[in-house]
């Protein structure tokens, strides 16, 4: 019982959260809806700056006043788009949006990663980091 | 004596990452499972179990002591080590509120592409 306890706490020690949802959209909808400032102030944030390049620059203002900003990491045309960006209270993480054509709509999975901040891992650079994480947790989730 | 705290350094990424090299070892996430089964136990007393020497489980619990996760104190000769949960409070408080504000923002996106 307390093993099952440690390993459910240890294993949410890689701070990830993952969220899948239906949309009722064709990909290339939901991927302006990721992708377009006016569609992102409709959902994300309630103000949304998006330059949805590689090394382009996302600002959320949220209505309670919190100012979010990040960078687009990775781009993949109505498949893929990631990013970090900075929680005022939570740290710097890494967002990865992907989408799929599923029989009946679009499914898309939402995964935040905290990136933590050592010299070692900085220097790997983000894709590497965030792939060490998911081996770290798979190895926590199996332990 | 005094149970001596275990050290945390300030800005959270700094403690995420100690935390995260701390847990990226199976012998020393074994050593927290018996730390939580044994409150108290000394490295002595840990190494009977293992196949690794005292020395070997003194640097592992250093490690998990400076990540906060484990903390000591001392009888006499010998320290006495104990798992420590706040780094993994934190850590749950992080999930719940990046996972809150997710569920409501797809929630929002849900409805955008209903329309």
């Amino acid at each position: 019982m307390v093993l099952v306890q440690l390993f459910g706490c240890v294993s949410n020690l890689a701070h990830t959260v993952k969220r899948t949802v239906l949309l009722d959209a064709d990909p290339t909808a939901v991927w302006e809806a990721l992708t377009d400032e006016a569609l992102l102030s409709e959902w994300l944030a309630s103000e949304v700056e998006l330059d949805p390049r590689e090394g382009g620059e996302l600002v959320c203002r949220f209505e309670d006043g919190e100012e979010r900003r990040g960078e687009v990491a990775v781009v993949e045309e109505a498949e893929r788009l990631a990013f970090t960006w900075h929680r005022t209270d939570g740290g710097e993480s890494s967002v990865e949006w992907i989408v799929d054509a599923v029989a009946d709509g679009t499914r898309l999975t939402v995964i935040e990663t905290a990136t933590p901040a050592g010299p070692m891992l900085a220097a790997a650079g983000w894709a590497p980091r965030l792939g060490s994480l998911r081996l770290l947790l798979g190895r926590l989730v199996l332990a | 004596m005094a149970a001596q705290p275990s050290p945390l350094p300030g800005p959270l990424e700094e403690r995420v990452d100690l935390v995260f090299g701390a847990l990226a070892d199976p012998t020393r996430r074994h050593l927290m499972e018996l730390l939580a089964a044994e409150p108290g136990a000394t490295a002595t007393g840990l190494a009977a179990t293992l196949p690794i020497s005292r020395q070997a489980v003194a640097k592992h619990l250093k490690l998990l002591h400076e990540a906060g996760l484990v903390s000591s104190r001392r009888r006499g000769r010998e320290a006495l080590f104990e798992l420590d949960p706040e780094p993994l409070g934190e850590a749950v408080a992080w999930i719940g509120s990046v996972g809150t504000e997710w569920d409501r923002s797809l929630a929002g996106l849900q409805r955008l592409l209903a329309r």
